[in-house]
């Protein structure tokens, strides 16, 4: 089992992706702790366009990073399978290539918000993904992470 | 406390000490810097089920969703119920 996910291998992301210009935003509580939501989480979770170009600019990505990936799992990235979890590497990592709640990556791109040069969705995505998956887990952490989208907005 | 649903926002009508110790907690957080705040926010625990291989992919997230509601423990929060 790969290590808890820390600051120096969120840096190593925003370096592999930015160097194969792989477009990718952060999303879920992972996103939302960047922003300065103060919770806890397992995982990154990516919103990833998808593209051929891009896939097989975040494969390149992905290798450089440590992922030990098959060529069955490099071409499941390439094509854009909707959902890849990935515990091969260094650290988990969850692809999202479809998130519930948000229509097209071109959309969430157009408004989201850049940390410390970390690329994430907007918190109203995060609530909207959040929202549609409407899993258990979700259902119990958005009264919190709804409060603090009103305060991130009025602080920001 | 206080957790009627607001049928607008869906946002519960939190008593004014819980939303004061949650404000408390967006404050301390953004004074903090990133590395921190990723320090203590980034955990790792062992999930049945979920940990057991090192790849899986799904066609859809409807696939997805159903395959965690299927195979994992519900307690672990992935299902739409428990």
């Amino acid at each position: 089992m790969a290590g808890r996910f820390d600051y120096p291998q969120a840096q190593e992301i925003r370096d592999a992706f930015a160097r194969h210009h792989a477009r990718y935003l952060f999303l879920g509580k992972s996103g939302a702790i960047l922003l300065g939501y103060p919770d806890t989480t397992q995982d990154a979770d990516l919103f990833v366009e998808k593209s051929a170009d891009n896939g097989e600019a975040v494969v390149k990505a992905l290798i450089d990073l440590g992922f030990a990936l098959t060529a069955t799992e490099i071409g499941e990235i390439k094509r854009g399978k909707d959902f890849v979890q990935l515990k091969n590497g260094p650290f988990d990592l969850d692809l999202i290539f479809a998130p519930d709640g948000i229509e097209t990556f071109a959309e969430a791109w157009a408004h989201h918000v850049e940390v410390d040069g970390f690329p994430v969705c907007h918190p109203d995505d995060i609530v909207a993904s959040k929202e549609a998956a409407n899993r258990v887990k979700d259902r119990e952490s958005l009264p919190r992470l709804k409060k603090f989208l009103e305060y991130w907005k009025q602080h920001r | 406390m206080k957790n009627e649903q607001n049928p607008n926002d869906q946002i519960p009508n939190l008593d004014e000490a819980q939303e004061k110790e949650w404000i408390a907690e967006f404050e301390a957080s953004m004074r903090r810097p990133l590395a921190v705040r990723m320090k203590y926010s980034f955990i790792k625990t062992y999930k049945p089920v979920l940990d057991d291989a090192t790849y899986r992919s799904f066609e859809t997230m409807a696939k997805y969703r159903e395959w965690c509601e299927k195979n994992l423990p519900s307690w672990l929060g992935y299902g739409r119920t428990l």
